[in-house]
């Protein structure tokens, strides 16, 4: 983390959060545009072993069924599978039948007319991926062809996607209190090296200094409070812009609030109202993205989708930044009470997370970091 | 390209833009859920609730909230209370008050009690909901479409229940083996005629029904497109495999087929399909196989068939005996979204009704998508059993119900996760 230290709680003309991120994505989508595609068709040993041999025993059951001959193969995908997956996966069924001694028609060719048709349907049930080959001949009708079906594992699909570019999360403890807070910082005087601990309660912003291995009372400020106050109060420490906000408030001050903090009201924020894009894996529940990316993959963290009386977790999701799922990767942190707020730290790739820890009754906050791994 | 990626990386953008708004929906306390249902349950006793369909489903769906468990025969676990809410006020059949319950284990449900309103009729139910009367109630499929134009928020299932044709077993045991081979002396019961229909025949006029019955007009025109067309025993979401089923319009082909077939058989009278007198959708349907029926050349009459009140199930088994029904339509819900499991439900009420006698071919305990689709085609091969089409379960929900995801099936209602936004407009009170 590095900034400027003088600079530090003033207002920020930077754009909001939701707007970076739609323009981070255009430009990637512009960018992944022009990237050259990968393509599964030469290396359908990128499969995952158990999809491999679902893959083998299809072809087994195809070869059992019918003589090597010439044949056509035709693929449908009515499952979920991304298109490099469906890819890979009829690069591999081709494979698998050239070793049965099969061999295919080319898609022009006047033998492709004639010669035997083999679908191949990507499907998939409620529990897993189910792939079927129909033998189609002129003579037969397409309903009573002789049926090949084969199923594989879906918990293969997100750790094979995800494989490349695991993430791996860990979680680090800062500090806990009885009262509840909605966000904290860790703020280090460039100049001294010295760490501040600023803490957001609902309704003042305190720092704190290291003793030992405690933190140390230093400064409160008061924030001023909404009226009525909320029932479910938040609010956002932003070292990065300069400044705290909470509802219907922004302050600036010193970091260290020798002169205590300045608030006023502020405009709420106008969320963006867009069309609703339906994205698979996307959780109904607490969320936010981390700057940085895996692979080129955009990095979120999510909470699981329970209510506050629960315990909770955090879990990595990646996504190319183009329609395709949101999918879990890496390991997944527990906590022992729902997590009640997470903010991106703007400076690396991690998150400050408060838990409300069911056990103790006590809030505590946690640095969650997202690290790239191979 | 470049062009199009672009539109689509924006797209997802603004969707992205919308992650803190969407994660700042926490869930809030408090409120009075209000709930509106068509059954009338006397008790949350299982032995003196009724029997009817309705009454059962209903229930299912009240007594998992009182109780820790709810077993899975109808019975509840543990002590009145002991669930996520409290009974606070029952009026037999008319209207119950639950409380929620503050020492629930998992947790107090969001909202502080749920108003249940029984014996509601679905046209009353609907009007209630387009006023903001009722919060949660739910809605046939063939009004979805219409509820949803009139500005009610809808909620909707996968598609889990099974509307089909099954021809009707009479008393006679039957010998096991192929249905084509029975022996139709044997059977008892009969026709409108009087007269028994033979297996073999049945075989037949099934296989001609299931030509001639446009399953995907039933989709459009009866169910508003809420559903799919049926072909197989499970739905795609579930199986993968029901693409194997076709379900599309019959063909010119198709409907020169059947009839063929029925010309295969001698006509001694019209086949009665009997249908559940209360069920506006299944009469619908009937009478639209019906029609169906005529442009293949078959002669089938549709019949009311009475399908509530106590003993139902027993009711409705006499009622097709002395109505001379050769053949019903069944509404049969999945008991689970594995397919495996939905199917073994299924054939079990298949092997005990249409398929009574015939010996099941076993399916494992872990059947595999192989296994499923081979005991579909086996059951199927008969024509005693004409998938028709497949129903979701439709919710109809106020502005401010939050949270409320339609149950899949085996799961209830989640009324103990769902919360209130008080600050959504309620509308007309």
């Amino acid at each position: 983390m590095s900034y400027d230290s003088r600079t530090l709680m003033r207002p920020s003309r930077g754009l909001p959060l939701g707007i970076r991120v739609a323009l981070y994505t255009i430009v990637l989508g512009l960018f992944l545009s022009g990237a050259p595609r990968v393509s599964y068709a030469q290396a359908p040993s990128e499969l995952p072993k158990s999809w491999n041999d679902s893959v083998a025993r299809l072809a087994d059951e195809v070869a059992a069924a019918m003589s090597p001959t010439v044949v056509k193969l035709d693929v449908e995908n009515i499952s979920s599978l991304d298109v490099s997956s469906a890819g890979a996966i009829e690069a591999a069924v081709r494979v698998q039948l050239q070793r049965h001694s099969f061999s295919f028609a080319a898609e022009d060719s006047a033998a492709a007319q004639s010669v035997a048709r083999l679908q191949l349907s990507l499907s998939e049930s409620a529990a897993e991926y189910v792939w079927v080959v129909q033998i189609i001949n002129d003579q037969s009708d397409a309903a009573v062809a002789p049926v090949m079906i084969v199923a594989a594992p879906k918990a293969d699909f997100a750790d094979a996607a995800a494989g490349a570019r695991t993430l791996s999360l860990e979680k680090r403890f800062v500090c806990k209190q009885a009262e509840r807070f909605l966000d904290f910082a860790l703020w280090k005087d460039a100049t001294s090296g010295e760490v501040t601990l600023l803490v957001l309660g609902t309704n003042r912003l305190t720092t704190y200094k290291p003793a030992g291995s405690q933190w140390q009372l230093s400064r409160t400020s008061p924030i001023p409070q909404a009226a009525p106050p909320s029932r479910d109060p938040q609010g956002t420490i932003n070292l990065a812009e300069g400044k705290i906000t909470v509802k219907g408030f922004a302050c600036v001050g010193d970091p260290d609030l020798g002169e205590g903090v300045r608030c006023s009201a502020s405009k709420p924020i106008r969320s963006l109202d867009g069309p609703r894009i339906d994205i698979p894996g996307f959780p109904n529940s607490l969320g936010t993205d981390v700057k940085g990316s895996c692979r080129g993959d955009f990095v979120f963290l999510f909470t699981a989708e329970g209510d506050r009386t629960q315990s909770d977790s955090i879990r990595g999701r990646l996504t190319k930044g183009i329609p395709l799922p949101l999918v879990p990767s890496g390991n997944t942190l527990e906590f022992d009470g729902p997590v009640m707020a997470l903010h991106p730290d703007p400076a690396d790739g991690s998150a400050r997370a408060v838990v409300h820890n069911l056990k103790t009754g006590e809030y505590e906050a946690y640095i969650v970091t997202a690290t790239c791994g191979n | 390209m470049l062009r199009r990626l672009a539109v689509i990386s924006a797209l997802l953008g603004v969707a992205f833009a919308a992650l803190p708004a969407r994660s700042a929906r926490r869930p809030r306390y408090g409120g009075t859920l209000r709930v509106e249902m068509g059954a009338s349950l006397a008790s949350l006793d299982p032995a003196g609730a009724g029997s009817s369909p309705e009454e059962v489903a209903a229930l299912a769906q009240i007594g998992p909230l009182v109780f820790e468990h709810w077993g899975a025969v109808d019975t509840p676990v543990g002590a009145a209370g002991s669930g996520a809410f409290r009974v606070t006020s029952w009026e037999a059949g008319k209207r119950a008050v639950l409380a929620a319950n503050e020492e629930f284990r998992e947790g107090r449900p969001f909202v502080d009690s749920i108003e249940i309103v029984m014996g509601r009729a679905a046209h009353e139910r609907l009007v209630d909901l387009e006023l903001s009367k009722t919060d949660l109630t739910e809605i046939a499929p063939q009004d979805a479409r219409r509820a949803a134009e009139q500005g009610v928020r809808v909620s909707a299932s996968q598609p889990d229940e099974l509307l089909a044709l099954v021809f009707v077993e009479h008393d006679a045991p039957r010998t096991s083996g192929s249905i084509a081979s029975g022996n139709a002396a044997g059977r008892a019961g009969g026709r409108a005629s009087g007269r028994p229909l033979a297996p073999a025949k049945e075989e037949v006029m099934g296989q001609a029904l299931s030509l001639a019955i446009d399953r995907v007009a039933i989709v459009n025109f009866i169910l508003q497109k809420t559903g799919e067309p049926a072909g197989g025993l499970l739905p795609q979401w579930s199986s993968g495999t029901a693409f194997l089923f076709p379900a599309a319009a019959p063909s010119a082909a198709d409907l020169e087929h059947a009839k063929e077939l029925s010309k295969e058989i001698a006509a001694a009278g019209p086949l009665v399909l009997g249908y559940d007198s209360a069920d506006p959708l299944e009469q619908s349907v009937a009478e639209r196989i019906v029609v169906n029926a005529k442009e293949a050349g078959m002669s089938v009459r549709a019949q009311a068939i009475p399908g509530a009140g106590g003993g139902a199930e027993k009711s409705r088994s006499a009622a097709l005996q002395a109505g001379h029904v050769d053949m019903e339509l069944v509404r049969w819900r999945m008991t689970s979204p594995l397919p495996g499991e939905a199917l073994m439900d299924f054939l079990s009420r298949i092997y005990a009704g249409p398929l009574a006698g015939i010996e099941a071919g076993a399916l494992p305990e872990t059947a595999s998508p192989e296994d499923n689709y081979k005991q579909q085609r086996a059951v199927l091969s008969t024509y005693r059993v004409v998938p028709l089409v497949w129903l979701p379960q439709v919710y109809g929900l106020s502005a401010r119900v939050r949270d409320w995801k339609a149950p899949v099936p085996g799961e209830n209602w989640p009324l103990a996760d769902v919360w209130l936004d008080t600050e959504t407009p309620t509308g007309v009170q």
